[in-house]
């Protein structure tokens, strides 16, 4: 048979008589998205994702479905048909309901893939646990105790039992507990170019160990004399025992290639420009130490918050007792300072701070925990002055009252006239915060943080910058994400690129306080069970040891906490074609914005969930059946818009269907899927 | 000495109240036969009686069931005499409805003896390829809206020599205002009947069907006793081949116009195009090869073979021969259908044969909410396939909405786009989301939340559900949309810029206002209102009212209006 030539971006090609665009340029390694096509089933030439344009006709086709004809010329890569495409995804987007990942996953500032080690632990799993949660959160002891939790503010198990999310942060706590000295993960060799980095807070720990994932060595120079940053000099021992952090440093060393050097100070025995010179690559994790003000007069009587913190850390966790004790500030170092205040013997510790309750930055639990501790508050009152008065200070504060919302949100305090009151302490400490304290040669922006570009943490030259000294103070979960990426644009800056996340995109049902209990979609009926609740030692204790407040959960505890978990993301998140697709041709769930349909998920089947939410409509499922299968098990509903797929009669899909699974297998997103996820 | 009386007893005039006009009638005049017959194509002059005497006929229009109203008809009294607009008898011609609302529709007999079936006995005695040779040399082409010239056609289903060969009459006429189609086989199934047939002799096919809407019932009762008629006299008996011919009543969706998902209709299946080729003439119902033409193009074929292609051709432009029918309807006078040669001004249609009124017109839609909108500006467009399809617009099925100044441009887009985004099959991801999204956007901008990057939008995604669709439905359905922001892009940006509706129709961008000045204070309103919005000192509540418009209609002195300003956020 004589073959038909065609040209496919100016290349020619031959295919047969009745072949399609499609199939000539498979052939021929010619990458063209299809969604809706399946070599299975006679084509359903629904999605319109695999359009090309007939160059000489000005048309556009569905290239699966459109067969050659001889001299036809095709673009397939030009940018009307990278723009067709894009339209076809944004608008199947928009019509596309449920979640790509759990919300967990995107709330977590590392995007830990939560769901999975949740998961694990569930299943008793712990190691496969640890090495889920360690892909993106090197330090899983010390976030498994400290962390702000961000994935269970948005945990969906939110909206059965208001308050009470899935214990997340225990799984990485105590799947740590158990495997963390233990597991070496797989290294590669080490390469020729070595890194600097100075500051071995949870930042430059990140920056390390992913690096030496990598193949990349470093050194790390650290400011004191010994390493943890925040995590051994600000966060207090009953939070988080030293030991812990010592035993998480020892894996750096254990994985070889990074080298700590101590007592090392930027601007004193380390200059930037040398480092620069002498190494291939400077991370900055400097964090952010300097004490905030707080603009009131005599404010250097008062000690700040992180630096007598430090000083604690320093003497091992003891000194003396601080007597009358008043914190000013309502952020978490505030509640650190008066907590660790008790365990010094002050019998009178008291937090001040301008605005209420209800606007303090502080954790809410580490507030509860505090007030039990004997801590008493007082709020609405901020700092005018301090002074002294014979042994002890006085502070004079100024009482306000809440205004108009400010751009936090949060509403402004404003001061009452005439209001100032004068309370005598012993010790008056300043805990307002923090500020980066830029080294010589560093850029920096209007706060006088580090300047680094968000997306690699390139400041300048080879010089990268990650954690607090380029955020300003956040936490340690967000430290180690920015190292992990400071890692990423090092690596890539090595070898001449400049790191960019790659483009992902998250189609979500929304926050967990946006939904009712039937919008949830569940693989299994969630278990009714309230939150695992963690064990205290003895107020006794708590008020007079650093001991660890708490007690880590039991496996046996996992287990059960596991089982409240609603697995929230997509069954198909990894092979879904319109998520790989959308995120090829740049589409966004954003990118046109329109009602959906909104359909419950027909979770009847014991083994299979059909969620029309996902659905494109493609009707492969339905093709699949009839033609492959032979069975018809599936059909469409509706016109139009409100086109979706049904069941036969309405009914449950038979029994049988889990013995074959083929419209399962051939669904080209998550509409069809198993309810087991692996 | 009057003959016979005819009562237009098709859809138009039942709607009008035929009816009881017929059974009255009936039960009050003994001595005059009564003929039923179909439409005549003045619709607003219904209920329309024509009265036949030895000196001509006599039409009466908006005739009443009462002894006054049928006093006067048997009088021949001058009173609601019908005299047709001169004008329009000079630019109509009336070639293919010739017979329609003249003869029973369901007499064989009166059908033979207005010549029909003379072109079928004329077609009998050439060969098939001579008749395709005519319609070619006639120049028809499609009347369904795509104007593919039907002799090619027929050519392409006559070259399969051997297997069972079908053809389809595309009966479904979906078109909002389009009612040619339910005229033409209400009035005169027979030339329907009759163009089908020559089109089995000249194409060797072997069944037909008749695919027909199922909100048609007197067009399909028509159509089955013509069928049953041509039985009993073997009329469908063509060149030796018994002709099966079936009418296929379909569920309504207006997307089976589009001839792959009728085909898939008529097998039984969801009514959703697929991708062509292969083209129905190759691969059609049930695989075999199929023809689909639309009704006008079938009553077309006898008045052509009768007068041979040639003398057909003459009537028309260069590319577009013969005449239309086109179906009135709007803000003109004279609604109705009227059949025009190709080539006639859209003007001449609106003003001299409509009767609209010069200066009160704002556009022309053509071509069904698929077609587009023409301006008044360019209303010295003729009428044919070519130039309708350089504005914008398409020839279509023969719809033709006549738009006045009080209409809102961006609302009458909405509403047609609001139809065919309705009746997308949902295929087509372009169609099926891609119309949905334009418009909530129309939506916006009519409730005064539109933006100019919401224009920006339309003009982006319009042309690519064009060229994203498979079918004509989703490659027209943002037409309207497009060509009104072509030709009226002005008032897209007052609604968007300054939040104005200058028709006043946008509900969201006007309050209703009670001129004091004028108002009697009877109350008629205040009773009316549905929402109580009005006070007892005759004062609008603007945040209250829906702007349902009961007030104004039914306020005495005419002091209610419809103001700038509005609800908008």
């Amino acid at each position: 048979m004589n073959k038909i030539k065609i040209r496919i971006d100016q290349k020619e090609f031959s295919g047969n008589a009745g072949d399609t665009i499609l199939k000539v340029a498979q052939e021929n390694r010619i990458s063209i998205p299809t969604l809706c096509h399946n070599d299975k089933i006679s084509p359903t030439t629904s999605c319109f994702v695999c359009v090309v344009k007939d160059v000489k006709t000005g048309r556009f086709l569905p290239s699966c479905s459109a067969t050659i004809t001889e001299g036809m010329e095709i673009e397939s890569d030009s940018t009307e048909v990278f723009e067709m495409r894009q339209a076809a995804l944004n608008l199947l987007l928009s019509e596309h309901g449920g979640d790509c990942e759990a919300p967990c996953t995107i709330a977590c500032p590392a995007h830990a893939q939560v769901e999975e080690y949740v998961r694990a632990g569930k299943n008793g799993m712990t190691l496969e646990a640890l090495k889920i949660i360690k892909k993106r959160i090197p330090l899983p002891m010390s976030i498994g105790r400290v962390c702000p939790r961000f994935c269970e503010k948005d945990c969906r198990r939110n909206v059965i039992d208001p308050g009470q999310p899935v214990a997340i942060n225990e799984f990485k706590r105590t799947s740590a507990d158990i495997h963390f000295e233990n597991y070496l993960e797989e290294l590669p060799e080490l390469s020729a170019p070595k890194v600097a980095i100075i500051g071995a807070g949870p930042a430059g720990y990140a920056a390390a160990y992913y690096l030496r994932l990598d193949g990349i060595g470093s050194e790390i120079f650290e400011r004191l004399e010994k390493p943890g940053g925040m995590l051994r000099y600000g966060i207090p021992e009953y939070r988080l025992p030293k030991a812990i952090v010592d035993k998480e440093y020892a894996h750096l060393e254990k994985m070889g290639g990074i080298t700590m050097h101590y007592n090392q100070e930027l601007g004193k025995n380390l200059q930037l420009d040398q480092l620069k010179k002498k190494y291939d690559a400077v991370i900055l994790t400097i964090g952010s130490w300097k004490p905030g003000p707080m603009y009131a007069e005599g404010e250097d009587l008062a000690l700040g918050g992180i630096h007598w913190l430090e000083m604690i850390a320093r003497n091992g966790w003891t000194g003396e007792n601080p007597g009358k004790t008043i914190v000013v500030g309502g952020g978490n170092t505030a509640m650190d300072c008066v907590r660790t205040a008790v365990r010094l013997g002050s019998n009178e510790v008291w937090c001040y701070y301008r605005r209420t309750e209800k606007e303090m930055p502080a954790e809410a639990i580490e507030i509860q925990e505090a007030k039990e501790e004997g801590v008493q508050f007082k709020f609405l009152s901020a700092p005018v002055k301090v002074e002294k008065k014979g042994h002890r200070l006085a502070i004079t504060f100024q009482e306000m009252k809440l205004g108009e919302p400010d751009a936090s949100g949060r509403r402004r305090p404003v001061p009452i006239e005439g209001s100032e009151y004068t309370v005598e302490a012993d010790t008056i400490i300043a805990a307002i915060g923090q500020q980066t304290i830029p080294p010589e040669g560093a850029k920096v922006n209007r706060w006088k943080d580090i300047d680094a570009n968000r997306k690699n943490y390139h400041m300048e030259d080879n010089v990268f910058a990650a954690g607090d000294c380029v955020t300003g103070p956040a936490t340690v979960v967000e430290a180690v994400a920015a190292g992990r990426i400071a890692a990423l644009g090092v690596k890539a800056y090595l070898e001449g690129n400049e790191y960019q996340e790659p483009y992902t995109i998250n189609v979500t049902r929304g926050l967990w306080q946006s939904l009712k209990k039937e919008d949830l979609v569940y693989l299994t009926a969630p278990v009714e069970r309230t939150r695992e609740a963690l064990e205290f030692i003895s107020l006794y204790d708590r008020k007079t040891s650093f001991k660890e407040v708490t007690l880590s959960f039991t496996v046996d505890q996992l287990k059960k906490e596991g089982e409240r978990c609603l697995e929230c993301s997509c069954t198909d998140k990894s092979t879904c074609k319109l998520k790989k697709h959308a995120e090829t041709y740049l589409a966004s769930p954003d990118g046109i914005l329109g009602v959906k349909e909104s359909y419950n998920a027909d979770t009847r089947h014991p083994a299979i969930l059909l969620d029309r939410n996902k659905c494109i409509k493609c009707g492969t499922c339905v093709k699949i059946c009839k033609e492959v299968v032979n069975k018809s098990l599936l059909g469409f509903g509706n016109r139009g818009f409100e086109t979706n797929i049904i069941t036969a009669f309405g009914e449950s899909l038979p029994d049988s269907c889990a013995d074959c699974g083929e419209c399962i297998e051939n669904c080209p997103t998550g509409a069809l899927g198993w309810k087991i996820k692996s | 000495m009057i003959n016979r009386i005819k009562i237009g007893t098709g859809s138009c005039g039942i709607a009008a109240g035929a009816d009881e006009v017929l059974a009255f009638f009936q039960e009050n005049i003994k001595d005059i036969d009564i003929v039923e017959v179909g439409c005549i194509g003045h619709c607003y002059a219904e209920p329309l009686v024509e009265v036949e005497t030895d000196t001509g006929s006599y039409f009466y229009s908006n005739v009443q069931p009462n002894i006054a109203s049928l006093q006067r008809i048997l009088n021949l009294e001058e009173i609601n005499q019908l005299t047709f607009p001169k004008v329009r008898k000079e630019k109509e011609l009336v070639k293919v409805s010739r017979l329609a609302g003249r003869i029973n529709p369901v007499s064989l007999e009166e059908y033979k003896a207005n010549h029909g079936y003379k072109a079928l006995t004329k077609a009998l005695q050439v060969a098939p390829a001579d008749v395709i040779d005519q319609v070619k040399i006639g120049g028809l082409r499609g009347r369904g809206g795509g104007g593919f010239p039907t002799g090619m056609k027929w050519s392409f289903l006559a070259k399969h020599k051997t297997g069972e060969k079908v053809l389809i009459c595309n009966a479904d006429e979906g078109d909002p205002g389009a009612f040619m189609d339910r005229s033409l086989m209400e009035s005169i199934p027979h030339q329907v009947m009759e163009g089908m047939l020559i089109a089995a002799h000249a194409t060797g096919a072997t069944q037909i069907f008749i695919y027909v809407r199922a909100e048609y019932p007197l067009a399909i009762r028509n159509l089955k006793i013509a069928i049953e008629q041509l039985q009993n006299t073997k009329l469908h008996v063509i060149d030796g081949r018994e002709i099966v011919i079936t009418v296929k009543e379909g569920a309504g969706a207006f997307v089976c116009g589009e001839e792959t998902a009728m085909i898939h209709s008529l097998e039984g299946y969801r009514g959703i195009p697929r991708f062509r080729p292969p083209f129905p003439t190759d691969s059609g119902y049930k695989g075999h090869p199929s023809l689909i033409n639309n009704v006008e193009t079938f009553a077309n074929i006898p008045v052509l073979i009768n007068e041979g292609g040639e003398k057909f051709a003459e009537v028309g432009t260069e590319k577009s021969k013969g005449t239309k029918l086109f179906a009135l309807a709007g803000d003109l006078k004279y609604s109705g259908i009227v059949e025009v040669p190709m080539g006639i001004t859209i003007g001449e249609v609106v003003y001299e044969i409509g009767g609209a009124e010069k200066g009160s017109v704002k556009a022309v839609q053509i071509g069904g909410p698929s077609g587009g909108c023409i301006p008044e500006e360019h209303f010295d467009t003729p009428i044919d396939y070519d130039s309708l399809g350089k504005l914008g617009a398409i020839m279509g099925s023969g719809g033709l909405i006549v738009i006045g100044k009080q209409r809102c441009i961006v609302e009458t887009a909405r509403y047609f786009l609001d139809f065919t985004s309705r009746e997308s099959c949902g295929k087509c991801t372009f169609c099926r989301v891609g119309n949905v999204r334009l418009l909530e956007t129309l939506e916006k901008i009519t409730s005064g939340n539109g933006t100019e990057q919401d224009l920006e939008f339309l003009e982006d995604m319009g042309p690519k559900i064009i060229n994203g669709s498979l079918c004509g439905l989703g490659k027209s359905a943002p037409n309207p949309v497009l060509s009104t922001l072509r030709f009226f892009r002005s008032e897209y940006l007052e609604h968007v810029n300054e939040k104005k509706c200058r028709a006043l129709e946008c509900n969201k961008l006007v309050n209703v206002y009670i001129d004091k000045a004028i108002c009697i204070q009877c109350g008629a309103c205040l009773k009316t209102c549905p929402v109580n919005a009005i006070s007892d000192d005759f004062i609008v509540d603007n945040t209250v009212c829906t702007r349902c418009n009961s007030c104004i209609e039914v306020c005495p002195k005419n002091c209610i209006s419809r103001t700038a300003g509005g609800y908008h956020e």
